[in-house]
């Protein structure tokens, strides 16, 4: 496991490889991942986290060996804010559903985050999941802001702008501007709004399709905006989406298996949401240079493969081992 | 009816001026503290505290022994039953 210190923190975020996916492009129409597990806390969610602390200390609402963040999370903001901010000197509490993987809780644990389990019943009226969490986080916050800070990824401008001022670049210059269409999957908005506001801004005709996942889904980090309600986020800055995609369960969890047998590539379940909408699109033009975001790896995700039959303990094993991409990170993994 | 030798608790949490879910979710922890049959007093001051504590106890199979209000405070006082 890479340990990070406070000054090479900054250096370690971003600039994670764009790679081609060379069994599923065509002489004209080539896909691209983005492969953001590289971040040294495992997923995309490191960049949002980083601006987030750090325009929160630009505003002195932070006071080191004082400030407590707590922030509502189902997985990876969790564990990139609790990385990050352990790593410059804060306390954190992660609010999670009780229903999150014991492989997520464990890495919580491991960073230092002191966890607080919500449950459906402890107050109806404000929702299920994540929503309880969000209401438990904000409970805690309000009353304590000398003690407290809550980040708020849902309505925090920092996250848009992490992605307006790295992803949305990087992927101009991994590319050389040539792109046509751009895919993310869809959660708090701060990702897909970022980029696409970046790269809009260089060629207003790149495309830009967002994915959402189906109704109780299973896909970490990703939302159905018919069952949860559009973050205030991704609302202020809706109009960069030229078109939605609309992922199942099983064409995500089979696309997983795909990008595993033809790439070697391990996946979460969001970035097989992702690439299950690029060859969506990839059928249906001539030509077109596709890049996606693939969000986290598969390596939080053994159970939850295991019990959708996506990857068995023998394929899982052999995949981390024969895996080229999988790089060490400070992401403390127990997937063995 | 209450009898006063049922109010007997072993911890008194105050957890007024916490608003929903705080009340119920301190409530929780302190509940998986105790043993079977151990009681405890939480005193809260968020109206909608009466509902859902009240609620989350029956729910989750304690016992209300009892709940009495006094100007903004509400006073629980629940049995631990499993």
């Amino acid at each position: 496991m890479t340990t990070l210190t406070s000054s090479n923190l900054i250096e370690r975020i971003g600039n994670t490889p764009t790679i081609e996916l060379e069994s599923f492009s065509t002489r004209n129409v080539r896909i691209y991942a983005k492969l953001e597990w590289y971040n040294p806390y495992g997923s995309v969610k490191d960049r949002a986290a980083y601006w987030m602390i750090k325009n929160a200390e630009k505003k002195g609402l932070l006071k080191k060996d004082k400030s407590i963040i707590i922030e509502p999370s189902s997985g990876n903001t969790g564990i990139a804010l609790t990385g990050i901010a352990s790593t410059l000197g804060y306390r954190v509490e992660i609010v999670i559903p009780e229903k999150v993987s014991e492989e997520t809780k464990n890495i919580l644990r491991k960073l230092g985050a002191t966890i607080h389990e919500t449950s459906d019943d402890l107050c109806p009226r404000v929702g299920a999941g994540t929503d309880q969490s969000i209401a438990l986080a904000t409970a805690i916050s309000k009353p304590r802001p000398d003690l407290y800070y809550m980040p708020n990824q849902y309505e925090n401008d920092a996250n848009f702008m992490a992605h307006y001022e790295s992803t949305g670049p990087e992927i101009w210059k991994q590319m050389a501007g040539n792109l046509t269409h751009f895919f993310t999957g869809c959660g708090t908005g701060g990702t897909i709004t970022g980029t696409s506001t970046y790269l809009k801004e260089q060629n207003n005709n790149i495309k830009v399709i967002a994915v959402q996942a189906q109704k109780n889904h299973l896909l970490q980090g990703l939302r159905n905006f018919e069952e949860s309600a559009m973050p205030e986020l991704f609302t202020r800055r809706q109009h960069v989406v030229d078109s939605w995609f609309t992922a199942t369960n099983d064409e995500s969890f089979r696309m997983a298996k795909e990008l595993a047998s033809r790439e070697n590539l391990l996946v979460g379940p969001s970035s097989g949401a992702v690439m299950a909408s690029m060859l969506d699109t990839a059928k249906s033009i001539d030509h077109g240079v596709l890049v996606g975001i693939f969000a986290d790896d598969g390596r939080k995700f053994k159970s939850l493969y295991a019990e959708q039959h996506v990857f068995n303990q023998t394929e899982y094993e052999r995949l981390i081992r024969i895996n080229e991409y999988l790089p060490e990170t400070a992401c403390p993994y127990s997937y063995n | 009816m209450n009898n006063a030798n049922d109010e007997i608790a072993s911890k008194t949490i105050d957890v007024r001026g916490l608003f929903c879910p705080e009340p119920v979710f301190r409530t929780k922890l302190e509940l998986e503290k105790l043993h079977i049959g151990e009681k405890i007093k939480i005193v809260a001051d968020d109206p909608a505290s009466e509902e859902d504590i009240s609620r989350w106890v029956n729910r989750n199979g304690h016992e209300l022994v009892s709940v009495k209000k006094a100007d903004n405070d509400l006073e629980f006082v629940i049995k631990k039953a499993k």
